[in-house]
């Protein structure tokens, strides 16, 4: 009997991997993969923790400096870093499937050369918390575990309509969430056209800086215009005590009300599957669920 | 041609040559000249491929891209009579840089590959004639005028580029592309691409004869070359104009690469002599060589990272440069 099972798996398996797959990715490209792919560079720690996340970790053959999770991943072969990406080292791993995001020079200096070298490239992005739930589908159709693609983004999704249900109806806090200092003594807020800051309402907040300039960063005069219920860090207890210092914020209602924490930046600032962890951290906070008298 | 310059036309080709071989076979892994061979007699796996269809029209391109280089520095050298004039003297840099950003940061609908080179072109091109423009309005087209006009128009163009870097650059689309870019970088273009700028550099080196002997004029001062019929008022944009045509083309292909359209005129001075006929082909060949090794260097030098061109070109070629210079001066 186990086989005949056996003997049926194989068929199956042969059968699905007869038809190549092809994806759609983010820019539109359509990506036909022969059989699925068994050597995959993953440029970014999101688009390595997604693969993780489908239980691939196995498949990767090649990631950049600054993976560090999870940390079978981080001891992979580097492809680069800081200074770009590097063709000859991506080639030299001989991947099957290239999965890049169009940040730093990824997708600038990797797109073309994969394509023309006949290597299939997905480009992904992470605009928001939907975008990074149909990136794993995507990474898992394109993979050959579709099932298992659908059932984590599936999880995931109930995870976040139970956040909804928990943070309905409830008040939700004037929230700033500062992302990163600039050189210039100005700050990168969470806007709401990013998947940071759609996870920042998802938890239940609100943006207590309304609409959104043609530049990326903020003064922090404007962000103590704002005067919000809560001030988010995203980075180390040391910094969010160092930001506090500036002119003026120790009047701020957030710290004036010890409403100033930092949140983790794996969780808010790589798009995967842990965002869905913070999300839920962050809910728990902002509307800590009522003992039962 | 002299005997001398003849020796040296046929060591700096004999250089030239070895440097592509050099550059061919660097990269973050070392290929053997077996495994270039094997790609180029048709072999179909990935790291032929790899050599066939993305190293060697890399090399091929730095080396053609060091030769406008080279060729636009002594056009400017020779028009402004100046040792330290280089390519970017009148904002094409400043230009160039905008349309790069643009191309880099806006979301333009049109594949990357395609529109980089063109805006690239465009605006290094366009801020020349805006240069020019504002020159002949201010009724100052003689080398100073222009290149205060050249100041003002850079200073406007870099505060516009730094605005955009600003407004478009979020955390998906980086900053580090742009600096990047600025830095210098030889894209690398298709074989039909690379056979266009092939055919862009052979006409830049026809352009640039036509006014060799114009140039070698201007060189003796405004005056003696008026004495030999020369018109200096139209004589000088007109040099301009095909000065710029030409490194719009190097920086559509390989960014602001720096150093090498000021260092290449002086070397093929030192070779060939400072009369352009000879001086703009062997600055030409100059340039390729800087740039074919140089190119080799950001490839190589920190495996998997790339650093970018225009660093190394600054960083090996200033000593480099000065060594020569002294050896020169106490000869």
């Amino acid at each position: 009997m186990k086989r005949i099972a056996l003997a049926f798996g194989v068929c199956v398996a042969a059968l699905a991997h007869a038809a190549p797959i092809e994806v759609r990715d983010a820019l539109g490209r359509t990506v036909v993969l022969p059989a699925p792919p068994q050597r995959l560079v993953t440029i970014f720690a999101s688009n390595t923790e997604l693969v993780a996340a489908l239980g691939l970790v196995d498949r990767i053959v090649g990631v950049e400096e600054y993976t560090r999770f999870p940390q079978e991943a981080a001891a992979k072969p580097k492809v680069g870093g800081r200074l770009g990406f590097s063709v000859d080292a991506v080639v030299a791993q001989r991947p099957d499937l290239v999965i890049v995001t169009p940040a730093r020079q990824a997708a600038h200096q990797l797109v073309d050369p994969m394509e023309r070298l006949g290597v299939p490239v997905i480009v992904l992005l992470s605009r928001s918390v939907g975008e990074v739930l149909d990136n794993i589908r995507l990474i898992g159709r394109a993979t050959g575990v579709s099932e298992r693609g659908d059932a984590l983004a599936q999880s995931l999704q109930v995870r976040l309509d139970r956040v909804a249900q928990q943070v309905a109806g409830r008040p939700a806090p004037r929230i700033v969430m500062v992302t990163g200092r600039v050189g210039n003594g100005m700050l990168l807020v969470a806007r709401s056209d990013t998947y940071t800051g759609e996870a920042m309402v998802l938890a239940g907040g609100r943006f207590a800086i309304a609409g959104r300039g043609a530049v990326a960063q903020v003064s922090p005069e404007a962000i103590l215009a704002s005067n919000p219920d809560v001030l988010l860090f995203a980075g180390t207890q040391a910094a969010l005590d160092d930001l506090v210092q500036l002119p003026g914020w120790r009047d701020m209602r957030a710290v004036r009300e010890q409403r100033a924490v930092t949140v983790s930046r794996s969780e808010f600032l790589i798009p995967g599957p842990r965002t869905i962890d913070g999300i839920e951290s962050l809910a728990r906070w902002l509307h800590p669920v009522k003992a039962s008298p | 041609m002299n005997r001398r310059s003849t020796r040296a036309w046929l060591i700096a080709t004999a250089v030239l040559v070895a440097a592509l071989l050099l550059a061919a076979c660097a990269g973050h892994e070392w290929s053997s000249p077996c495994a270039i061979v094997r790609a180029l007699a048709g072999d179909d796996s990935l790291r032929s491929r790899l050599l066939l269809q993305w190293r060697l029209p890399r090399v091929f391109a730095a080396a053609l891209v060091g030769a406008l280089l080279g060729l636009s520095g002594a056009v400017f050298q020779g028009v402004f009579r100046n040792p330290l004039a280089e390519p970017y003297l009148l904002g094409a840099s400043g230009g160039a840089a905008l349309g790069a950003t643009v191309a880099l940061l806006v979301p333009l609908g049109v594949p990357q590959a395609y529109v980089l080179p063109v805006l690239a072109f465009a605006g290094a091109w366009g801020a020349t004639a805006l240069v020019l423009g504002v020159s002949r309005v201010a009724g100052a087209l003689d080398a100073a005028g222009m290149l205060l006009a050249g100041v003002a128009i850079a200073a406007m163009l870099g505060a516009l580029r730094s605005f955009l870097m600003l407004a478009l650059s979020d955390e998906t689309v980086s900053l580090q592309v742009v600096m990047s870019w600025v830095l210098g970088g030889i894209q690398t273009p298709s074989w039909p691409g690379l056979g266009l700028l092939a055919a862009l550099c052979v006409a830049c080196l026809l352009a640039t004869s036509r006014i060799a002997h114009g140039l070698d004029l201007l060189g003796l001062g405004t005056r003696a070359a008026q004495g030999f019929g020369l018109d200096v008022a139209r004589f000088t944009p007109r040099a301009v104009v095909v000065g710029s045509l030409v490194v719009a083309a190097a920086v559509a292909y390989g960014g602001l690469v720096a150093f090498v359209g000021l260092a290449a005129p002086h070397i093929a001075r030192w070779m060939v002599g400072p009369l352009h006929r000879g001086l703009l082909p062997a600055s030409a060949l100059t340039g390729a060589i800087v740039v074919t090794v140089a190119d080799a260097i950001a490839r190589s030098a920190l495996p998997p990272a790339e650093i970018p061109l225009g660093l190394v070109t600054a960083v090996a070629g200033g000593p480099f440069f000065i060594v020569l210079l002294a050896r020169r001066l106490r000869s």
